[in-house]
């Protein structure tokens, strides 16, 4: 957001686009540090020594006129800062106190910086493996980098770093530290920033980061130049005060509470929702409940819970070139009376939703082979998974022929061989 | 068949116009400026960008599919992304500082894509079934133009970094006769700079107030903006991917957010952004501070985009080199 005030002083002109990068950034949060010299302040304002802290005064000039926390202007008023003191003013003061912690803008960059690194770490480390991983990937006798052991790994936690107590700790701080900048800072913020704020003086515009003389120029042309720029204009006899981009202000405050609304929806589903997978061979069925765990202690199971899936047919498309264009499955709903609830066909990108439960498919495999010989059977053959390597599986089955009774069973075996 | 022969010969007229563009510039920068050639080095990125935008229409009619399903594709809309943002620079600059950083980076991605490392993939694939969504013109698309933003948006400060300690480098400057190597500013501005000599300069920056400094410091001040600007772009475009991905994963696999590696990486770099446009903020820290943060991302985008698919785990495996 930019602000630009102008007066009717001395002599060069310098390029226009010069006053466009003009920044307005008044620090809410020096008001906290030295809250009993807030009224004195503004006598300051006009010393030499003040060139140093520009900033610094032009932020208290602004932040004095509208956004006094209403237990100091009372001390203030009453002018004594023995009520300060004690117990009593102890649990007064330390809400603020906290929440001045909490909004420090370093302490949000430090934490921003620490989760970025740990999650780093998160990608390089294998996560979720046995102990035995980590004892053989960083050994104590060959540590990696000089010193990281697998104690490093498995006392902090970074096997499991995401769910692991260093991250989700760091995690609430940031969502601590969110709440509190947006209450303390970036609400005051947008109300100071709509105030039309007229400098009264040359002085006091000079004193601003970017500031100019024009000799001879008109405030009425100003305006309408600035106005043609896409400022908005306020003219109050001399003086000339304008802003734009007023709806940057308002953008952090949007973006702060979409993440703690993140955070808090994360929250909830990491500990009240319920998780589950079950491999069903077509035909056959199997009941939500029993395939449901809970997640965390909030979890509580609903009615739907007890539907039972019936899995009426598994299929696959294919492209021209053999390769596989699009899993389906046809699933079937029946409640607890056996009546049919729902039925749809799943395939991938369009899950099945019914009671608050989505269904995807998640993997695929071979249950059994069936032969057919001489119009006998359909004999079924249970095949085993003997080598599953990601996409690249490999099933065997063993088909007796003669007597299946005797010691020594002669037979074939079959293989099965998928390689995408 | 005439798709693809069209496509042949589209991909072989821009890696032509860039590798004579690319030529160019190198002789502009270290042998001499030809004020001519620079005017031919414009109209080849734009002959470039409309074979490139061809090439991406006709690589979507004859696949049938948004082309953006792997890594070659991904590669050409990233480059056709430095394109657009060098045209978006060209209409608001007419002076066109910036396009010595666009321009290289689109024609090194360019250059890359259409190269020799990634010959098996040109032709056109087909979708595997996770990648048949709606989801998929958004995602992708989002994330890929705000890599391409938030990159310029780094190599900017980087650029502003590399001024700032001008002092360093500069013996290796003397030595080319030449006053900045990594920029080419607009003619007037060189000569200027030119005449002023290498002593003055010794100056430093806070002292602006003297008329030698005073395009060094425009010139920073302009970095800076350009930076800051592209950089909250490319942050909303990252944003809008990541949360779009979130939703897409949730119709897909099961959950919102899974710790993929590429997941994690994305998100690393929106924190690492998210510190930048937070130095911003503090004029104590605004300049140098934020260009250094920014000049990590650039390295963060990198793993993010490519390193990660080095490895071809996880779930985002589609753009993996094998």
């Amino acid at each position: 957001m930019e602000t630009l005030n102008s007066s009717l002083h001395r002599t060069h002109f310098l390029s226009a686009p010069l006053l466009h990068y003009s920044t307005f950034n008044p620090q809410v949060y020096t008001l906290f540090k030295k809250p009993s010299l807030s009224f004195s302040i503004s006598c300051k304002l006009k010393t030499s020594q003040d060139v140093k802290k520009k900033n610094e005064n032009v932020s208290k000039k602004i932040v004095l006129s509208d956004t006094q926390p209403p237990p100091l202007k009372n001390e203030e008023a009453l002018g004594k800062v023995e009520r300060t003191r004690g117990v009593f003013g102890l649990v007064k003061r330390l809400p603020r106190r906290v929440l001045a912690v909490f909004s420090n803008l370093p302490l949000a960059i430090g934490e921003m910086f620490a989760i970025a690194g740990l999650m780093a770490i998160g990608t390089v480390i294998e996560q979720g493996e046995t102990p035995e991983f980590y004892f053989d990937k960083y050994p104590e006798d060959n540590p990696v980098l000089g010193f990281f052991t697998w104690r490093w790994v498995l006392t902090l936690g970074f096997d499991h770093m995401f769910s692991s107590p260093i991250f989700l700790g760091l995690l609430v701080l940031m969502g601590l530290s969110l709440m509190s900048c947006t209450y303390t800072t970036q609400i005051p913020l947008v109300k100071v920033a709509r105030r039309w704020k007229f400098l009264q003086s040359a002085e006091a515009i000079r004193k601003q980061e970017f500031s100019d003389s024009l000799p001879r120029a008109s405030i009425q042309d100003l305006g309408v130049i600035l106005m043609g720029a896409g400022y908005e204009v306020f003219l109050k006899g001399p003086f000339l005060y304008a802003f734009k981009g007023l709806v940057g202000r308002f953008a952090p405050i949007g973006v702060h509470i979409a993440m703690l609304l993140i955070m808090a929806g994360g929250t909830l589903s990491a500990t009240g929702s319920f998780r589950g997978s079950v491999t069903v061979p077509q035909g056959l069925n199997f009941v939500m409940g029993d395939v449901l765990g809970p997640m965390g202690f909030l979890s509580t199971p609903t009615d739907s819970f007890n539907t039972e899936v019936h899995v009426n047919k598994f299929y696959m498309d294919y492209y021209d070139s053999g390769e596989v264009k699009q899993f389906h499955t046809d699933l079937s709903l029946f409640d607890l009376g056996g009546k049919e609830v729902m039925r749809k066909t799943i395939s991938v990108n369009d899950p099945l939703r019914y009671g608050g439960i989505t269904m995807y498919q998640t993997d695929w495999s071979f249950s059994a082979l069936q032969i057919l010989k001489d119009d006998e059977g359909p004999f079924n053959l249970a095949m085993a998974p003997l080598k599953v390597n990601g996409d690249k599986k490999l099933y065997g089955t063993f088909l007796p022929v003669g007597d299946v009774n005797s010691s020594n069973v002669k037979g074939m075996y079959v293989l099965l061989a998928l390689i995408p | 068949m005439i798709f693809s022969t069209l496509e042949h010969i589209l991909t072989h007229i821009s890696f032509s116009v860039v590798s004579i563009g690319i030529t160019i510039q190198l002789i502009t920068l270290l042998v001499d400026e030809i004020i001519g050639l620079y005017d031919s080095l414009e109209k080849g990125m734009i002959t470039t960008f409309v074979c490139l935008t061809g090439l991406l229409v006709t690589r979507w009619i004859y696949s049938g599919h948004f082309p953006l399903s792997d890594l070659y594709e991904s590669l050409i809309f990233l480059s056709w992304s430095f394109f657009i943002i060098h045209r978006i620079f060209y209409f608001k600059k007419h002076k066109n500082h910036l396009s010595a950083i666009t321009a290289p980076s689109a024609i090194f991605t360019q250059g890359f894509a259409t190269s020799g490392f990634l010959t098996k993939m040109h032709q056109s694939g087909i979708l595997v079934p996770a990648l048949q969504a709606q989801w998929l013109m958004m995602h992708v698309s989002m994330m890929v133009l705000g890599y391409a933003a938030l990159l310029c948006g780094s190599l900017l400060s980087t650029a502003r970094l590399v001024i700032t300690f001008r002092k360093i480098i500069r013996i290796f400057y003397k030595r080319n006769h030449l006053l900045n190597v990594n920029e080419s500013f607009s003619f007037g501005e060189i000569q200027y700079l030119n005449e002023k000599n290498n002593g003055l300069l010794n100056t430093s920056f806070p002292y602006f107030l003297s008329a030698t400094n005073y395009y060094g410091y425009q010139l920073i001040q302009q970095l800076d903006q350009w930076s800051y600007r592209i950089i909250s772009l490319g942050f909303i475009f990252l944003t809008i991917g990541i949360l779009s991905g979130a939703v897409w994963a949730n119709e897909a696999w099961g959950s919102y957010w899974n710790w993929d590696p590429k997941e994690t990486w994305a998100f690393i770099t929106w924190t690492i952004f998210g510190i930048y446009l937070h130095t911003r903020t503090n004029p104590n820290w605004e300049g140098v501070n934020s260009a250094i943060v920014a000049s990590m991302g650039f390295l963060i985008i990198w793993i993010c985009y490519f390193g990660v698919n080095l490895l071809g785990i996880g779930l985002h495996s589609y753009g993996s080199f094998n």
